[in-house]
């Protein structure tokens, strides 16, 4: 049944040819997707096991469209991994919606921002104003680990990026896009299973801004800060996260490069926790090597019995148990397998990590006893299904659209000399 | 076989090692308790505690504060199947980060003036460090002279080098000494006796850092026969020394290691204690209800145990007036419910009854109204509710 529902989603979303234009006038759709079947083993396991797992991760259709000379735009991405991996992906470290060393399905509607990219296009100004409202990304934190060159995502996802939120942006740039300024008001919850939407409610109960600086082609830093309202519960008793992002991004040709710190202060200061990541990638020809230096901490839930990969959700109250720091060293390659199908691109791929994990603080949580070890090892094999996905840079909504052709960062760089 | 043919392997092998976890089949359910009703909370949390007298239930409601039910008592014709909202109060936050937290509370009834005046109320502010380490919260009075009309009079704050907070109360109302459980702050002895007003920081009597420091998570405490019994979630089940107040252990502790205690109550020679398995201590899985003979001189000794698969927590322990029934709350897995045990033999309780609830329970208390047996419940969230059962065939 697993086996048929995969092949079934890779049909769909493999095929080829459907219409890809992109420009300011007339109206233009463009569709993409992705999907990575992919083998992972782990013992990042309660209780001392390992374990492996064959799912169909990261399945996304995408849909990009323009409208009145590119006045208005559209940005809509499905995602179907409720249905693929409604328990989770095995992932050493992940956490967040419930979730422990598996990375949480995302909600199906991932994405459905209509954005007016340019407002004062008309006025003829230096400057340019970008307005989107809808379902996405805050501006905050870095780009989404689903389109970065690692195919299972880093521990520190919930500290670096806000997504899939009731979002309203306005972002003001300079011309040729050097400085960018975005603010977002937002709804603070994050979701508790795939097909919920946001509390409506609660939009504009949280906050973020970023700054961008692109001194350079294909340079980039950004520095961002944010106020989230009561985000583990949905109702708003919760409490709140502060939060800071600042990065340095590089990606020029066949390079790719991303150095990021963050830090969540939950309640007050009573919890803080940090990441500190690099990663690099590098085409050679139809090789693509690289490599992820990742050390986060997280907090460590109350764990459900008959489940030790969830966490207890709804929140009962006082849920914290401890908090881990995670070192974790990923090196991956893939290789740019030859297809002739247009946009179509297909990237076996081979991908360990090795974890150590430590207690940090004094709380009940202890990793050697729930694990049974301190080091960790997880081991994915993986085919990384790309049809057109165009470098798509989730959150990011006050530039240009993406043109055509544009590739997840080191798989097919055309995007630096773009710009 | 060939290089293609190896993805199709490897996936098959993940499909193949990949087990589900398959749950134990839950208890046998009994038809000896009947839901009366269950009256919604708000879910902000939602429900954390009840105490229930004279008709009268309090429901301790975290940010929605206190909620007052008439269940029974006639002053606003309300009854188990049908409680009646009389009033409700949200107490100070006090300054604790995620607000007033309103968790447990004690209704004081002073034999020595037959004053019904004073709500104690324990805030259970955030887990400072994590849960086992530290906490946050004070001790809040409320004025329920007029049940229709509640208001704040005074707090109390356990100054301190580390912060502390306050969890579950007893109280010795003949000599108005409440104690408190005071997480990483032991066990707390506070003075009540006349009018209360404002700072309470000087009506404490006395403090005990039952395990010492870093060894202290007190839950609990039950005064019993002249000792008062405080359990600790890391250093098990203590008797302690309670003249007038005064703190000084007597026996027990550091007697249970193998998994975090929880809540206990003691009746007729015996005490009843939860665990606390959100987190496992050590290797061994589920939840259980271990039971104490107090010796000669109080001292609690293991007599026997009952292990609950597939639940997280015995969350709340009570034992009937008549002591024919201890019953106990669970939550965190399949198993969750409602729990009744006999003890016909009260060394060695025999299983009686099971109410599913699969969001679990967070507490339970029995209530005795007009003469039936109730017990009144705190579903926990996402729809979080008071459940009261008429469980009078199963106690009497």
């Amino acid at each position: 049944m697993r086996l048929t529902l995969v092949a079934a989603l890779c049909a769909a979303t493999v095929p080829a040819g459907v219409c890809a234009q992109s420009g300011s006038s007339p109206p233009w759709i463009r569709l993409a997707g992705e999907a990575i079947p992919v083998l992972t083993g782990t013992n990042a396991v309660p209780g001392g096991a390992a374990t492996a797992e064959a799912r169909l991760v990261q399945p996304v259709l995408m849909v990009q469209a323009g409208a009145l000379a590119d006045r208005v735009r559209l940005d809509a991405m499905a995602d179907l991994e409720g249905w693929t991996i409604p328990n989770g992906e095995l992932t050493a470290g992940a956490y967040g919606e419930g979730f422990y060393d598996r990375r949480h399905p995302h909600t199906y509607v991932h994405e459905l921002m209509v954005t007016l990219p340019d407002v004062l296009r008309d006025l003829g100004g230096p400057a340019g104003l970008a307005l989107a409202a809808g379902k996405g990304f805050a501006p905050f934190g870095t780009d989404d680990p689903m389109g970065r060159p690692p195919m299972l995502y880093p521990v520190n996802h919930h500290l670096s990026q806000l997504l899939e939120r009731a979002v309203a942006v306005a972002a003001l740039r300079t011309a040729r896009d050097h400085v960018t300024i975005e603010g977002g008001l937002f709804n603070g919850d994050e979701p508790e299973y795939p097909s919920e939407w946001p509390n409506w409610t609660r939009f504009g109960d949280s906050w973020s801004v970023r700054l961008t600086v692109a001194p350079a082609a294909g340079l980039e830093w950004q520095g961002s800060r944010a106020h989230v309202h009561s985000p583990e519960h949905r109702p708003g008793a919760g409490t709140d996260a502060e939060k800071w992002s600042t990065s340095l991004r590089w990606e020029r040709g066949p390079r790719y490069g991303l150095l990021e710190w963050a830090q969540t202060s939950e309640a007050g200061g009573l919890y803080v926790f940090h990441t500190l990541l690099a990663e690099g990638a590098w085409r050679i020809g139809r090789h693509r090597p690289y490599l992820r230096l990742e050390r986060t901490e997280r907090p460590e839930d109350q764990r459900v019995s008959d489940d030790e990969f969830r966490s207890a959700r709804p929140h009962l109250d006082n849920s914290i148990v401890g908090a881990t720091r995670w070192s974790i060293g990923t090196i991956g390659y893939g290789y740019g397998a030859p297809v002739a199908a247009g946009r179509l691109t297909v990237q076996p791929t081979i991908e360990a990590a090795i974890a150590r994990v430590a207690r940090v603080g004094s709380g009940l949580f202890d990793p050697a006893v729930f694990y049974g070890r301190r080091t960790l090892y997880s081991i994915s094999f993986g085919v990384r299904i790309d049809w057109g996905m165009a470098g798509h840079r989730m959150g990011h909504y006050a530039g240009a659209p993406m043109p055509p052709g544009m590739a997840m960062p080191g798989m097919e760089h055309q995007v630096s000399e773009a710009r | 076989m060939t290089r293609r043919q190896m993805p199709f392997l490897f996936l098959l092998a993940g499909v193949a090692c990949h087990k589900d976890a398959v749950a134990p089949p839950p208890p046998p359910t009994c038809s000896q308790t009947s839901l009366l009703d269950t009256v919604p909370i708000a879910p902000n949390y939602g429900i954390h505690d009840m105490f229930v007298r004279d008709g009268i239930a309090f429901v301790f409601a975290w940010n929605s504060g206190v909620l007052i039910y008439d269940v029974g008592n006639g002053v606003k014709g309300g009854l188990p199947l049908c409680p009646v909202l009389i009033s409700s109060l949200v107490t100070s936050a006090s300054g604790i980060s995620g607000g007033p937290a309103v968790h447990n509370g004690w209704w004081f009834w002073n034999p020595n003036t037959n004053e019904k005046k004073y709500l104690f109320i324990g805030q259970e502010g955030p887990a400072i460090g994590g849960i086992g380490v530290g906490s946050a919260g004070l001790i809040h009075v409320v004025d329920v002279s007029d049940l229709s009309n509640p208001h704040e009079v005074a707090y109390f704050h356990k100054a301190g080098t580390d912060s502390t907070g306050t969890h579950n109360f007893w109280m010795d109302e003949q000599k108005q000494i409440l104690y408190a459980a005071y997480y990483n702050g032991g066990v707390v002895a506070l003075d009540v006796s006349g009018a209360l007003s404002g700072d309470l920081s000087s009506r404490l009597i006395d403090s005990l850092r039952i395990g010492g420091k870093g060894n202290t998570y007190t839950w609990g405490v039950h005064l019993y026969n002249g000792s008062l019994y405080a359990i600790d979630m890391l250093s098990g089940l203590w008797q302690l020394n309670a003249n007038s107040g005064a703190l000084s252990i007597a026996g027990g502790g550091n007697n249970e290691s193998a998994r975090y205690s929880s809540d206990c109550w003691v009746f007729g020679g015996y005490a009843y204690s939860g665990t606390w398995d959100w987190i496992r201590r050590t290797s061994q899985s589920g939840a259980m209800l271990k039971v104490w003979q107090l010796g000669g001189t109080g001292a609690p000794a293991p007599v026997d145990s009952i292990i609950t698969p597939s639940i997280s927590a015995v969350s709340d322990v009570e034992v009937s007036s008549n002591g024919k029934v201890v019953m106990f709350s669970a939550e965190g897995g399949t198993n969750s419910g409602l729990y009744f045990y006999s003890l016909t033999n009260p060394a060695h309780p025999t299983f009686l009854a099971y109410y599913p609830v699969s969001a679990g329970l967070h507490t339970a208390t029995f209530g005795y109204i007009n003469g039936n047996v109730y017990a009144f419940a705190a579903r926990n969230p996402g729809s979080p509710a008071l459940m009261i059962w008429d469980v009078t065939s199963l106690v009497q």
